[in-house]
């Protein structure tokens, strides 16, 4: 009755008129900044009273918007591979090991993920400022490798648990030595794991903003540190035109994301 | 807890091949055991510390939190907003969860697909999106005054108002999903026998679905109440300076007042809070709940 849709008489109507609402609620802003993103006034008048592509000219024009990109996409980049690398051997520790306080421990490991980022972007500042690391590359990877870890874990760990480890001693049975039998069997057998792992990863220190707020330098900063700098001030039309970049990269890595999910059940 | 202390630990109480293998796979862990330690742990409880050490050791921090109105009032506007935003996301999120359990292929899909997209979509594109419907010579203040509903531009962003709405379009996903998720494993056959039983609408909805989706909203609601409470950038840039939110003092005391006692006090304060909440989550509604 309450499940089947084409009997839900009069309160199909509320539901279908609510979900329009929010959809629409969701949906719109995005489209919104697309749109003022290509349209020619400098005060955001919604219609746009003509197209121009100006505003992608000016942020392509200016070395320091680019500069930013390249800063996250380079901090991104390494924080991806040391988070792929440590999850995957902290998931092979927590999955197969014996030793005791596992649960603990994985407790611990995802505990960055849950607690209000405020707190570790303020605690990590006050830390850094002794070790001369604010404001540097190093700090930044670090910092970020603390919030995109548990995602890794959680990722690497689930594949692990569904991966039947029967393969990989059959693989030690025939003469493959242990390690031989995990690169070659288990690590192509969790591969779906570890993409997911890499995607979240990198969307995870991408997108963080807090931390990176502390711990920025003039010198060096990412993206997001710029949008909100920039925000702070006014709401240049610049700001929809590096918006729309970024909801383009989400769309593809979203797309991305559903391809391998359709390949993993082919 | 260490690569030491864990060898050392199991050690005394037998030294035989079989304890050892009893700790077999502790060494993969270290790498991300360090990182936590160092670049998690340690630089909180330092933190957290400073409360109780500067400026000179005592709880006069905690003193000067609680006395004072202006911070009080910092973190009844936290709970406000947050209370807020998690009773709006529950009632428009659970229409939507459902519609998305059964609704036709296509519109399901599609309606699904727009969650996500609006939840993968960077954080601060969004809330510019916001910024930008919601300024005095906004589309929405525009589209009111034109359709004569006002005379003058409502006040929707530096306030409470602006806050709530940003935050509860960045929260919604995360109440939509797991609801969801709790809907689709709902047995339809429950509801042909309420039906067969003689039951209304209305009351397989009171007596049948609320029951049993019941877990899966407290769990999507004290989830989206605690990440409502710790948000820092939404408040930051939709709200104004009069109507602070608590993750923004913890930044102002530090940025602009350098008060490192304060600043470690409210910290303490937010992850008593935030602690708290999860643990009556673990407690009521186990792992599983909070996980799916």
């Amino acid at each position: 009755m309450l499940l089947d849709f084409s009997r839900l008489g009069g309160w199909r109507v509320a539901l279908i008129l609510i979900a329009l609402l929010v959809g629409a609620y969701l949906l719109l802003p995005i489209l919104l900044i697309v749109a003022l993103s290509f349209g020619s006034s400098q005060w955001l008048q919604f219609p746009p009273p003509g197209w121009t592509l100006r505003w992608y000219e000016e942020l392509f024009d200016d070395p320091e918007w680019i500069a930013s990109f390249l800063t996250s996409f380079q901090i991104a980049a390494v924080v991806t591979v040391l988070s792929v690398l440590i999850g995957l051997m902290a998931s092979f520790g927590l999955t197969r090991g014996t030793f005791r306080g596992r649960e603990a421990l994985r407790a611990l490991f995802l505990t960055p993920m849950i607690l209000p980022v405020v707190v570790l972007a303020v605690a990590l500042y006050a830390f850094f400022l002794r070790l001369h690391l604010n404001g540097t590359f190093v700090g930044f990877v670090l910092a970020h490798l603390v919030i995109a870890l548990p995602f890794s874990i959680i990722a690497i760990s689930n594949a692990l648990e569904r991966f039947d480890r029967d393969i990989e001693t059959a693989a030690i049975v025939c003469g493959a030595s242990p390690l031989e039998a995990k690169i070659r069997v288990t690590l192509p057998g969790i591969r779906l794991g570890l993409v997911s792992a890499a995607i979240f990863s990198f969307l995870a220190s991408w997108d963080e903003v807090v931390i990176a707020i502390f711990m920025a330098s003039p010198d060096l900063q990412t993206l997001p540190v710029r949008i909100f700098g920039t925000l702070r001030q006014d709401l240049s039309p610049v700001i929809a035109a590096v918006s729309t970049i970024l909801i383009a990269l989400t769309a593809a890595l979203m797309a991305l994301a559903a391809l391998l999910r359709k390949d993993a059940r082919s | 807890m260490t690569v030491t202390d864990a060898t050392t630990s199991t050690a005394p109480h037998a030294p035989s091949a079989s304890s050892r293998r009893a700790a077999r796979g502790f060494a993969p862990v270290t790498p991300a055991l360090a990182l936590v330690v160092f670049v998690f742990v340690l630089p909180v409880l330092a933190l957290l510390l400073r409360s109780v050490l500067e400026p000179q050791p005592g709880l006069q921090n905690y003193e000067a939190f609680f006395a004072s109105t202006t911070y009080l009032k910092v973190l009844g506007n936290t709970f406000l907003v947050a209370g807020t935003v998690t009773v709006v996301t529950v009632l428009l999120g659970f229409p939507v969860a459902w519609f998305l359990a059964i609704a036709p292929g296509f519109w399901s899909r599609l309606l699904f697909a727009i969650v996500i997209l609006s939840m993968w979509t960077n954080l601060l594109a969004r809330t510019y999106a916001w910024m930008v419907l919601l300024q005095r010579t906004g589309i929405i203040n525009r589209t009111l005054i034109d359709l004569g509903l006002i005379s003058g531009p409502l006040p929707l962003i530096n306030n409470l108002v602006g806050v709530t709405i940003g935050m509860t379009y960045i929260m919604l996903p995360f109440m939509i999903l797991p609801l969801h998720a709790t809907i689709r494993s709902i047995d339809p056959t429950v509801f042909q026998a309420a039906a067969l039983c003689g039951a209304s609408r209305w009351q397989a909805f009171t007596r049948v679905m609320l029951p049993l989706t019941a877990s899966g909203i407290a769990a999507g609601a004290l989830m989206v109440f605690v990440m409502s409470l710790g948000y820092f950038i939404t408040p930051a840039l939709l709200g104004g300076t009069s109507n602070m939110m608590l993750a923004e003092l913890i930044a102002q005391l530090v940025q602009s007042l350098l008060d490192w006692g304060l600043a470690g006090a409210a910290a303490l304060i937010l992850l008593t809070i935030t602690l708290a909440i999860y643990l009556v989550q673990l407690r009521f509604f186990g792992f599983g709940q909070a996980r799916s």
